[in-house]
């Protein structure tokens, strides 16, 4: 059960009486990337503020590497090891780019309010070495040359990759990416499967993203999740989701599914 | 570095401090001290309002507390002043974490409001508690001695000020320059992204309070001896508004502001004394100019003219980009 890096458990989320989730069952193996599709409204982004313990689940449980976090607040959950980032760019507004990154590193720096006050040698020490970590991971996705910028200079694009190196700095288990390619260059976009894939691969750290560019989904994905109307509806490798008649129906509606498979 | 920068600004303003008992009079000395308890009094509520973005309005109060609880331990206990001024001091902290404890499930302007509240609740303590506080008539608190140092009251209050004073903005500094000052800050501009990198909300909350009673309640116990004499009405609304107005005028998110705006807005009250009726007109006409021109306050026009002015988390904006987000009152991030 160990490799399972986040497991989602029969959870189901209620907003008022509509079914937002039903039952919802998740597993992504350590090392995997997972997307995540379906068609608006499905629930995708809630089952992500689920997981990072935004909203609690009515019923289910929810295990990051073999341990139930449902019922954690989101920054606990977070200092076990789930990154996250946002649709929107989340960057904080009144830092600069190296700031922002800085902060990221929060769960992994420990000086206090007096350490930090009267300026103790190990305190000087841990932020040295917070601004070179910062600066060689905005390296890592290319971004070294904004450090000193402030985040609402850069285009919206470029706040998301910082954005994404700031989760990944604290060096996490499992990163949770809303559309991540949302904003992104056409030059960023060809080389973000790239990003990806060496996120996984050097950072070691499972990735599960929804994401509305499909060709990135089926080139980068090793395995895709369809919810469609709070349930799953598909589960497995890109090729066999994409040709799923359930999946077509949800996108299309059954009509056009019908002159789908005529065609 | 530039000739006219912070660093140089600032220790140019405290060498220049240092020498004031030596040509001012007695008037003068008095301003100037109090001057240094509104930089107190502004680095506290910056670090609450300006950092972290809490709408409090409690910070009068803290300063009342402070005054309050260091006179009241001479008066009613004996105590003298140098076990009477930390007391106080950690009582009103004590009180600033106190009424955290609500705060950190409200926002924006529920936080407002219930700060407030409490606002009105320690003016209504302090006005009719008789017994303990004397009442809305105030008291009056014995002088400190400096003997056997060869200084006078005002010198000797006025010294020891200076001392809290610089000590409490370096901490400041440096605590703002951390971690702990990039949490406050995350918080501020989004927070339900700072919970995703682990940044415990309910704490750093506390924690931008504690820091804010704690240096209301230093202010309050230096006021309580620069007056000898305590009372109600020297805590409530309006002190509250002197308060905002000096990190608004002095720049928000910055404690070079707080000292420089501290300074600017006591400066301006008291010139305005001459024209008496038409002092709280006035007050109010710079506030407006303030707020419609120099919307990022003295510090933000310092940096945008001089180079060197750039602090840690509150740097230069380019020009053109959007205005700062500092405290959005009563707007929820959306969870999307």
């Amino acid at each position: 059960m160990t490799d399972l890096a986040l497991a989602v458990r029969g959870v189901s989320v209620q907003f008022g009486g509509v079914h937002v989730l039903d039952s919802v069952d998740l597993s992504v193996r350590s090392g995997e990337i997972r997307g995540l599709i379906g068609p608006n409204g499905a629930g995708k982004t809630t089952l992500l503020n689920v997981v990072s313990g935004i909203h609690a689940p009515g019923r289910g449980d929810i295990l990051l590497d073999g341990t139930s976090i449902r019922g954690h607040k989101p920054s606990e959950i977070a200092r076990r090891g789930l990154g996250r980032t946002f649709q929107t760019s989340r960057l904080f507004r009144g830092m600069t780019v190296l700031e922002n990154m800085m902060t990221g590193l929060h769960r992994r720096t420990d000086s206090n309010i007096f350490s930090a006050g009267f300026r103790s040698r190990r305190a000087m020490a841990e932020e040295r070495e917070a601004e070179h970590a910062a600066r060689k991971s905005l390296d890592f996705v290319g971004m070294a040359q904004f450090a000193d910028r402030r985040g609402t200079e850069l285009s919206f694009g470029q706040q998301r990759v910082v954005e994404i190196a700031r989760t990944l700095i604290s060096e996490p288990k499992v990163v949770l990416l809303d559309e991540p390619a949302v904003g992104l260059s056409m030059n960023r976009l060809a080389e973000f499967d790239l990003l990806l894939r060496r996120i996984r691969d050097e950072k070691g750290v499972t990735l599960i993203l929804i994401e509305h560019v499909i060709r990135l989904v089926m080139e980068v994905c090793d395995k895709v999740t369809v919810l469609s109307s709070g349930r799953v509806i598909a589960d497995g490798d890109p090729n066999q989701v994409r040709n799923d008649p359930q999946v077509i129906e949800a996108y299309l509606g059954k009509e056009l599914r019908a002159r789908y498979s005529a065609s | 570095m530039p000739m006219f920068c912070r660093r140089n600004v600032l220790s140019g303003l405290f060498i220049l401090a240092l020498g004031v008992p030596a040509f001012s009079n007695a008037y003068q000395l008095f301003v100037a001290n109090l001057i240094l308890i509104y930089v107190l009094l502004a680095i506290g509520l910056n670090v609450l309002v300006g950092y972290a973005g809490q709408l409090a309005f409690a910070n009068a109060a803290m300063f009342g507390i402070g005054a309050y609880a260091t006179a009241l331990l001479q008066v009613h206990l004996s105590w003298p002043f140098y076990f009477a001024f930390p007391a106080g001091t950690l009582i009103a902290m004590a009180v600033g974490l106190l009424i955290s404890l609500p705060a950190l499930r409200l926002s924006g302007l529920y936080l407002a409001l219930s700060t407030l509240a409490f606002a009105q609740f320690t003016q209504w303590v302090f006005s009719h508690w008789d017994n303990l506080t004397f009442g809305a008539g105030g008291f009056k608190s014995p002088p400190i001695s400096f003997a056997p140092l060869p200084v006078s009251k005002p010198v000797g209050l006025y010294y020891l000020s200076l001392i809290v004073a610089t000590c409490v903005t370096l901490f400041a500094q440096n605590v703002v320059a951390s971690r702990i000052g990039r949490a406050f800050v995350s918080i501020r501009d989004g927070d339900v992204a700072a919970q995703s990198l682990g940044i415990d909300l309910l704490g750093h909350k506390a924690l931008a309070f504690g820091i804010s009673g704690f240096t209301a309640g230093l202010a309050g116990g230096l006021y309580s001896q620069l007056l000898n004499f305590v009372s109600p009405e020297g805590f409530d609304l309006f002190q509250m508004v002197i308060q905002k107005a000096t990190i608004v005028v002095g720049g928000l998110g910055s404690i070079t502001g707080s000292v420089l705006g501290a300074g600017a807005i006591i400066i301006i009250l008291e010139l305005l004394r001459e024209a008496k009726g038409a002092q709280e007109i006035v007050f109010g006409g710079v506030l407006i100019l303030f707020v419609t021109f120099f919307r990022r306050g003295i510090v933000g026009s310092l940096q945008q003219h001089f180079r060197g002015w750039d602090e840690p988390l509150h740097s230069a904006r380019p020009i053109g980009s959007a205005l700062p987000s500092q405290v959005r009152l009563g707007e929820k991030e959306s969870l999307s």
